[in-house]
């Protein structure tokens, strides 16, 4: 993969680019302090960030897929994509979330080609 | 999970802590110092 991904101009999915960060980001099950993490805990760490996010999207528009990327490698990783039902609500939102901060980062948000995640292969 | 009822405080809007916002940081480039411009010719006859 380039990574040169087409931004298109107008989509119903919005990428938030490396928004989430694991707990273990450093080395896999173990914290910034060198402690092991509990795996629930980084469920509930997860499903907090999931939490958030729903709840701030939902105010833009009907939300009809949101995947987030939670892998270790480089690639893709953080990301999350927001697929809404209409091209305006996801234009609402990028219009609402850009410029804004999640968690002390900087909210990179653009539109997103993708429309069918199953189909969303990156080759 | 139970309701959110005492629900944390959502990440939205935390700001970066403030080593990121430090005045360096919000200094224009090209500000101008902080004296102002002499009219020309107002202090020629001071001494």
């Amino acid at each position: 993969c380039s990574r040169l991904h087409t931004k298109p101009s107008i989509s119903p999915t919005l990428l938030l680019s490396n928004m989430y960060q694991r707990p273990d980001m450093i080395t896999p099950g173990v914290d910034v302090h060198g402690q092991p993490i509990d795996p629930r805990k980084m469920q509930e760490h997860f499903e907090d960030f999931y939490e958030d996010l729903f709840e701030e999207l939902n105010k833009y528009g009907e939300i009809e897929s949101l995947n987030v990327c939670d892998n270790l490698a480089d690639h893709m990783v953080g990301n999350v994509y927001v697929q809404f039902r209409e091209e305006e609500q996801a234009s609402n939102a990028l219009k609402n979330l850009t410029g804004r901060f999640y968690a002390g980062r900087p909210i990179i948000v653009d539109f997103s080609p993708v429309t069918d995640f199953r189909e969303a292969t990156c080759r | 999970r139970s309701p959110s009822k005492s629900k944390r405080i959502s990440g939205f809007d935390m700001a970066p802590p403030n080593t990121a916002l430090l005045p360096g940081a919000t200094d224009a480039a090209g500000q101008v110092p902080g004296t102002n411009p002499a009219i020309p010719g107002l202090f020629s006859n001071m001494f």
